[in-house]
């Protein structure tokens, strides 16, 4: 396994339901991500993009294959202990952004800190204003998120997940619920955020435009990867699949 | 401050309304539940601090005839007691007062002796008990000298031909200190003798026919070959009488009787009471239960993105749990905490009551005892409940699957 690989997952197969609704969502998935690099999943409703992406998120559990994260197999993990990776070295972005609407920006960015445990209260209220001031929310950080608009909501998500400096960020049509504007711009930032933090981000996406700017687009149907290209090197079959 | 707890009280304080509603059944339930405690326990420490301070918590009476013995025993004889039979009268008092003395919860004993006669003042005819009595060693074990409601204990004690009247019977005989009273024994004569002061025990039954009087004058109207029927005792702890009693059974081979016996019936209804209000307000806490069963089941319900969203950060199922069980923790600490103020408050309040009670006890205004253990058992059953009722609901939002919730939400 390439050491430089921050996530990675080999012949991942999920099924879904029970009985005669049962569904093979997963076909034997491999994938894998490289620090700084950015990964677009295309494909149709149901081809299996979540379910890769929570299964990649240590969310869920596959039936079949495995997932590594810094080289350390996942499989077989604890409950607790998936959650305690998750905390450290995974941040996720949803399409509805999720924020908890109780909270204001800067505490929503403080929330996976708090359950880290690694930094006092003030050096967390600093680095969830840096973190805000990053996605340009700076002066809206005591704010309630139920009081933001959608696109500074999805940013204080983008902020959120980029709380415990995880090694791999996850997104689920980060920019779906967003006007074309907005949706340039969180895409832009989360983009610049990967490159410079030297993290993998792998998003599924419905949006042409943005699976274009990434750095790999992997084509799913019907639970495969059936096509990965590099946009840099034009590259197709990169035996990632 | 645990990440839980800190989520938990955020959920909390914004949801004002069903905080205050949970708040409140349980502040309501503490609060009455120390309320009625400290109302039916009131009555009854009323009775048996009365009793105590009129009769004592322990009386030593008749000796114990022998046994007789029989070659073959009786059918049916299930045990002694059932054919214990007496002589009447102490023989020696003095020398069982002494050795009893010697017992560490013995604060102080005074023999009695006891009869029954008529009562006549002017018009008025009444049966009578006659406490014949040591009037220092009476005072020193019993609370006679502040039951005294008219007249004076020292103007009885100065003067040998004289009595102390219940406050029912001097009412019924119609007469007050100073006055006189005649007092005929069985087949005897009429004695008259000054009232020199009426007491009120607080007991019914005592103050409608208890008359106190010089011993030596209690000999000499009852006939009686003996100066003791009985012995009368204080002790440090009354509710040690039980077992004293027993003692001395064995020890002075005469019956020994304690205030739990005596007052059996008494007590037992007074108990049925207060089960019953226990009951009934723990009833009410139930309720207050189900209603922050309710109001948590409701919040996991509205929380459920939240629950999945704290779950992709990182927070285990334990973590949620928590969330949830602090929330039910705060309600039932901060209930308890203002259901005891209200309580107190609700307490002082009930013994600012004021009513008229002429019968078993006296009294002018509901009474009420104030005992810690009311505050501690309502704050108990709080908790219990508030617990029990935060479990499900908490055992519901940590097995939610947060996969199921963000996949109905994606596209």
């Amino acid at each position: 396994m390439n050491s430089q690989v921050c996530l990675s997952c080999h012949e991942v197969e999920r099924y879904l339901g029970e009985d005669e609704s049962r569904v093979h969502a997963l076909r034997g998935v491999s994938l894998q991500l490289e620090p700084g690099s950015v990964h677009a999943v295309v494909g149709p409703s149901g081809c299996g993009k979540s379910t890769l992406l929570y299964i990649l998120g240590l969310l869920d559990s596959p039936d079949a294959g495995s997932v590594s994260i810094e080289s350390q197999l996942m499989t077989n993990l604890s409950d607790n202990e998936l959650a305690r990776r998750r905390n450290e070295l995974i941040g996720f972005i949803f399409q509805f952004h999720f924020l908890m609407e109780d909270f204001s920006a800067q505490e929503n960015v403080m929330i996976p800190m708090r359950k880290l445990g690694r930094w006092t209260e003030q050096e967390m209220l600093d680095r969830a204003g840096a973190l805000l001031e990053a996605v340009d929310l700076a002066d809206k950080r005591r704010r309630p998120s139920r009081h933001l608009s959608g696109g500074e909501q999805q940013r204080v998500a983008i902020a959120r997940a980029l709380a415990n400096d995880p090694t791999v960020i996850l997104a689920d049509e980060p920019t779906g619920n967003l006007d074309t504007m907005n949706s340039e711009r969180a895409f832009e930032l989360l983009k610049n955020l990967v490159h410079r933090g030297g993290k993998a981000l792998l998003l599924v996406t419905h949006n042409p435009a943005i699976a274009e700017a990434c750095d790999w687009i992997h084509e799913m149907k019907d639970g495969l990867i059936i096509n990965s290209h590099s946009r840099a090197r034009c590259e197709t079959g990169t035996g990632q699949n | 401050m645990t990440p839980p707890l800190y989520i938990a009280i955020r959920f909390l304080v914004h949801r004002k309304r069903a905080l205050l509603l949970s708040l409140a059944g349980v502040v309501f339930g503490v609060a009455i539940f120390i309320g009625t405690q400290a109302q039916t326990q009131g009555f009854a420490k009323y009775f048996i601090d009365s009793t105590l301070g009129s009769n004592g918590a322990l009386v030593v009476r008749s000796r114990f005839r022998p046994h007789s013995t029989l070659l073959v025993p009786p059918k049916n004889s299930k045990g002694q007691a059932a054919h214990r039979s007496y002589f009447e009268g102490i023989d020696d008092a003095s020398a069982i007062m002494r050795v009893s003395r010697q017992f560490s919860n013995v604060v102080s004993c005074s023999p009695v002796l006891h009869g029954t006669l008529s009562a006549r003042a002017g018009f008025e005819n009444a049966t009578v008990d006659l406490f014949g009595i040591d009037p220092a060693l009476h005072l020193q074990t019993t609370d006679l000298s502040h039951q005294i409601v008219e007249g004076s204990f020292e103007d009885f004690r100065n003067n040998p031909n004289s009595v102390i009247l219940g406050s029912k019977l001097a009412s019924t005989l119609d007469v007050t200190a100073g006055e006189t009273v005649q007092l005929l024994p069985p087949g005897g004569e009429y004695r008259r003798l000054l009232v020199t002061a009426v007491a009120r025990s607080g007991v019914g039954s005592i103050d409608q026919s208890r008359i106190y009087s010089h011993a030596r004058v209690a000999q000499t109207l009852l006939h009686k070959p003996y100066t003791t029927s009985m012995i009368i005792y204080k002790l440090h702890d009354p509710q040690g009488a039980q077992e004293l009693a027993r003692h001395f059974e064995t020890l002075f081979q005469h019956d020994a009787q304690s205030w739990q016996e005596r007052e059996g019936g008494t007590l037992q209804l007074f108990m049925t009471l207060r089960v019953s209000a226990a009951i009934t307000v723990s009833l009410i806490i139930l309720l207050a239960g189900f209603g922050i069963f309710n109001v948590l089941t409701m919040t996991v319900l509205s929380k459920v993105k939240e629950i999945a969203i704290l779950r992709s950060m990182g927070y285990r199922r334990i973590d949620i749990s928590a969330i949830f069980l602090w929330q039910g923790a705060m309600i039932a600490v901060a209930g308890s905490i203002i259901g005891c103020i209200f309580g107190a408050l609700v307490t002082w309040g009930i013994s600012h009551i004021p009513i008229h009670i002429r019968g078993l006890l006296y009294a002018n205004h509901f009474l009420v005892t104030w005992d810690w253990r009311h505050y501690m058992w309502a704050t108990l059953l709080a908790v219990v409940a508030v617990t029990l009722a935060s479990y499900v609901p908490a055992r519901r939002a940590a097995q939610l699957p947060p996969v199921e919730t963000l996949r109905g939400s994606s596209v």
